[in-house]
């Protein structure tokens, strides 16, 4: 099942760990009102909200904003300061011996929340997504920014190639007898022709 | 010619020469090149500020050098029919489009025409002469001006660098110049038209070819597009329509200060098609529904497809929808594999009635100085291809159209109820002058000269006073709502009919031989015609003056002659059905109409060292003739010729009809007419067209020599 995105298969199990409980059924605390018949669809749903409440708070269930430190309002420079306070903490040099993989983690994060929202256009989708629900996983957010710039062609390429085959489809009934139109009688007329020869 | 060059598409960075080997992309035939690639790339990097024919290739990348010799284009010079193309793979047609480009961009660099348009098409061209099978398979080009990588292709490419001159290449397709060619085109919107015509012809003979429209989206501004697609719709005969969409819809596409958004609600609705983000989760939902469902919702679920479909693709494809042709698109006009897959996919699908293609294009891609020109170098003159500046004539004056702007925005200083309407064709009318200094008073309605008349008409009924400038040969579209909707209800709408008479190198298609005889021939029309810029003026004073009835004016393509301009632009009204005379003598009146006073007076001074004072005259007005001049002229010549560049039934007629009336071709007078002949004049330079129809000064000269019985000075003007 195609995920649109929002979860990379095989990554990594800590941050991801989420998606192993969309193949899990037994989860579905706040299914779809219209397809509650349905317990066993994997369905694919605009929230992940309620599978991340499921397992205990981790890294990536934060946002951005509550990663930095800072309010939703806040200004270019707030994120700057933040950013580079959690940047001298947690990066790899002078992090303690003890917890490098996950302050290298951490640190990670932080500077995607950064490039993030430092560049406005990225932070208005990220608040849109933010607004909708989305509660995107870190590095995944950024192939789908990328499936959106080429995005454009390739979604015009899906939809002509699903034009194309309901075109197809509505040849073969194009000539049915009941077609009454000029060009349909004409080549009714001609497959007889070619019938009798 | 130069060995280490070749020819690149643009999105390639030059660094990537291993990469496309790597790709097979430089084909194996012509692995020879692959170092003098990398010579020619080291030296393109170094080269940035060296300029000149000195072996830098021809690439289309974006610091890229161009030749001034011809660009090398290995597989274009294998190409000389679309049938030599059907073996060529993807990556090869690619690098042919490519060459195909820059073939189209030396070719128009020394000879000029429209530029543009070609590049925009170019991939497109490659993929319809890929896939279908001209001229078996009927391809027609709305208007034509786009139809030069058209032309390279199939077996002109020799010729090209005579087109849209004398005995040359039309800068349009026209039917008598290759079986390729399967329609004439030059006005716009009429492909599809056409090409129903020709869709149900095949169907009415049994036969089974493919037929293609290709029509851009300023065209479809057009009402005739819609009438046709209605049919189209209702008659259901399998055809395919292309919509050539670069949003740009008027010419040339830009005001003097900037690029001009696309006229009229349809592009709109285009551009939304573009954009539209349809609801696939929503699909995709329905689809898993009745997958997990099954069996007998297999149909419901296509209802509900196609409900949904009309949902998804948003208003504009459900407009072609509700009009009966299927829509597919938008695709991405300048990717060959999309391009031939669609293509070939609708060829192979046995029945499909009409097809629309949505195909989404740069006007002037893959020539950075026409990507980025507001215009997109829409007409150019000769140019040098590598800066991309054009070659401007030097001129002491100024084109008849800027007189004509600059006269309008005089008049409509002083009256604010003047107001200006053009047919997308604000820079041709120089209506641009217009809108600059008057952004609410100038309208452009699209290609839609029908619709631009009555909607003067409209505006006149309502106090103001319309200045319509339309093309003269383009007025012959309008012609009924001339007459129904302006003349007959003696509504004041002003005609300004610029390119009147011949027009150079567009031809035939654009040439305005006939707007005398069908405007003359309306009752209530007052019919003028300037001889030089500064009767312009005057003339255009008298239009606005002119409150009860229509007028027309009409003025030629080309250059004033350098008379003085009245002060301030502004010109004085003249007295309506007044002519003048412009030089006294006797014997032989030349009694001229519209610019073609300068032949006459050019005729005059030929004939004065024959000893021959003849006079010369300006009738101003057609319509109503001056009796007064006339009858005078008569009286007192042995000769009268009327001069006139337009065809028969014009000025010329009119005076024999009134000389007629009045008695005084009863005498021993002499009345000869010169006008256009009775064949259309092919395109080539204005003064080779004046010589073939017959109007230059050594014709009206010896035409008067002649007549006075002196046939051999008659003949030595001729022949020197």
């Amino acid at each position: 099942m195609r995920s649109y995105g929002l979860i990379i298969p095989g990554s990594d199990a800590s941050r991801f760990c989420f998606s192993s409980t969309v193949a899990s059924p037994t989860v579905t605390s706040k299914s779809d009102p219209i397809l509650r018949f349905k317990p066993v669809t994997r369905f694919p749903r605009a929230s992940f909200k309620t599978k991340a409440a499921v397992q205990e708070r981790i890294a990536a269930d934060m946002s951005f904003y509550e990663l930095l430190g800072i309010t939703e309002s806040g200004t270019l420079i707030e994120i700057k300061q933040a950013y580079k306070q959690l940047a001298r903490k947690y990066h790899p040099d002078v992090s303690p011996p003890d917890q490098v993989e996950e302050y290298t983690q951490r640190f990670i994060q932080v500077q995607e929340a950064y490039e993030t929202l430092s560049d406005p256009r990225r932070r208005a989708l990220y608040d849109r997504d933010m607004a909708r629900g989305l509660h995107l996983a870190f590095s995944a957010r950024r192939r789908y920014q990328n499936d959106e710039e080429l995005g454009v062609r390739g979604k015009w390429k899906n939809r002509w190639e699903d034009q194309l085959s309901e075109l197809k489809r509505r040849s073969m009934n194009k000539d049915a007898e009941g077609n009454m139109s000029w060009a349909a009688r004409m080549r009714r007329q001609r497959e007889r022709m070619s019938q009798e020869v | 010619m130069a060995l280490s060059a070749c020819s690149f598409p643009a999105h390639v960075d030059k660094a990537t020469i291993s990469d496309l080997q790597k790709y097979g992309y430089v084909p194996s035939r012509s692995l020879w090149r692959t170092d003098l690639l990398a010579q020619s790339l080291g030296r393109l990097n170094q080269a940035k500020s060296k300029k000149g024919p000195g072996g830098i290739c021809a690439s289309l990348s974006e610091r890229g050098e161009y030749h001034s010799q011809r660009p090398p284009t290995p597989l274009l010079d294998t190409t000389n029919y679309p049938i030599h193309m059907k073996n060529l793979s993807i990556k090869e047609l690619k690098q042919l489009a490519d060459e195909l480009r820059s073939d189209v961009i030396f070719n128009v660099s020394r000879t000029g025409g429209h530029l543009g348009s070609s590049l925009g098409v170019v991939e497109l061209t490659v993929a319809l002469h890929y896939v279908f099978s001209a001229p078996r398979d009927k391809i027609l080009w709305d208007v034509g001006h786009q139809s030069y990588p058209h032309k390279i292709l199939t077996g002109r490419r020799e010729k090209m660098y005579t087109i849209r001159q004398t005995n040359g290449l039309s800068g349009f397709t026209k039917r008598s110049e290759s079986e390729y060619d399967c329609f004439g085109t030059g006005h716009s919107s009429t492909t599809i038209s056409a090409g129903l015509g020709m869709a149900v012809g095949r169907d009415l003979k049994g036969k089974k070819n493919n037929v293609v429209a290709v029509i851009g989206d300023g065209a479809m501004t057009a009402g005739q597009a819609y009438e046709a697609m209605n049919n189209a719709g209702y008659l259901d005969s399998d055809m395919i329509v292309i919509l050539n969409d670069n949003k740009q819809v008027s010419l040339p596409t830009a005001t003097l200060d900037g690029p001009i958004p696309p006229v009229g609600a349809l592009s709109s609705a285009l551009s939304r098609l573009q954009s539209n983000r349809p609801l696939r989760e929503l699909r995709e939902v329905a689809k898993g529904v009745t997958k997990q469902i099954g069996g007998p919702m297999h149909e419901w679920a296509a209802k509900v497809d196609e409900y949904a479909r009309g949902m998804i693709s948003g208003s504009g494809s459900t407009l072609f929808e509700e009009l009966g042709l299927y829509y597919i698109g938008p695709v991405d006009g300048h990717n060959i594999d999309d391009l031939i897959a669609i293509l070939k996919e609708v060829k192979s699908t046995k029945t499909t009635g009409p097809v629309l293609i949505h195909v989404v294009t740069e006007k002037g891609r893959g020539y950075p100085y026409a990507e980025k020109a507001a215009d997109k170098y829409h007409g150019v003159t000769k140019f040098d291809p590598a800066t991309g500046k054009q070659f401007k004539g030097s001129a002491i004056t100024q084109s008849y159209t800027t007189y004509f702007a600059e006269a309008l925005i005089a008049e409509a200083e002083v009256d604010k109820d003047i107001v200006a309407i053009h047919a997308a064709m604000g820079g041709g009318t120089g209506l641009n002058l217009f809108l600059r200094r008057f952004p609410t008073r100038c309208f452009d309605v699209g290609i839609a000269e029908q619709h631009a008349v009555t909607f003067a008409a409209g505006l006149a009924c309502e106090g103001l006073k319309p200045f319509c400038a339309i093309y003269s040969s383009f007025m012959q579209r309008a012609y009924d709502q001339v007459v129904h909707d302006v003349d007959l209800q003696k509504l004041p709408v002003r005609f300004a009919m610029d390119r009147a008479g011949l027009v150079g190198a567009d031809g035939p298609t654009h040439c305005g031989a006939f707007d005398v005889t069908f405007m003359a021939c309306l009752p209530n029309m007052v019919v003028m015609a300037p001889s030089d810029e500064a009767e312009l003026f005057h003339m255009v004073a008298t239009a606005a003056a002119i409150d009860d009835r229509p007028s027309c004016f009409r003025y030629p393509r080309g250059n004033g002659v350098g008379v003085q301009l009245p002060p301030g632009n502004k010109g004085i009204p003249l007295e309506v059905g007044k002519g003048r005379i412009l030089i006294e003598g006797e014997r032989v009146a030349l009694l001229g109409y519209g610019t073609a006073v300068q032949s006459c007076l050019a005729a005059a001074s030929l004939v004065e060292p024959h000893g021959l004072l003849i006079t010369v005259a300006d009738a101003r007005f057609c319509k109503p003739l001056d009796h007064t001049l006339i009858r005078s002229l008569a009286k007192s010549h042995e000769v009268l010729i009327t001069v006139e560049e337009g065809s028969i039934g014009g000025f010329g007629s009119h005076v024999a009809h009134f000389l007629a009336l009045d008695g005084l071709l009863d005498g021993k007078l002499k009345w000869r007419p010169l006008v256009l002949p009775d064949r259309y004049i092919d395109h080539g330079s204005p003064s080779v067209q004046l010589i073939e129809a017959g109007l230059t000064p050594s014709h009206v000269a010896a035409t008067v020599l002649n007549i006075l019985g002196n046939k051999r000075e008659a003949l030595q003007i001729m022949s020197s």
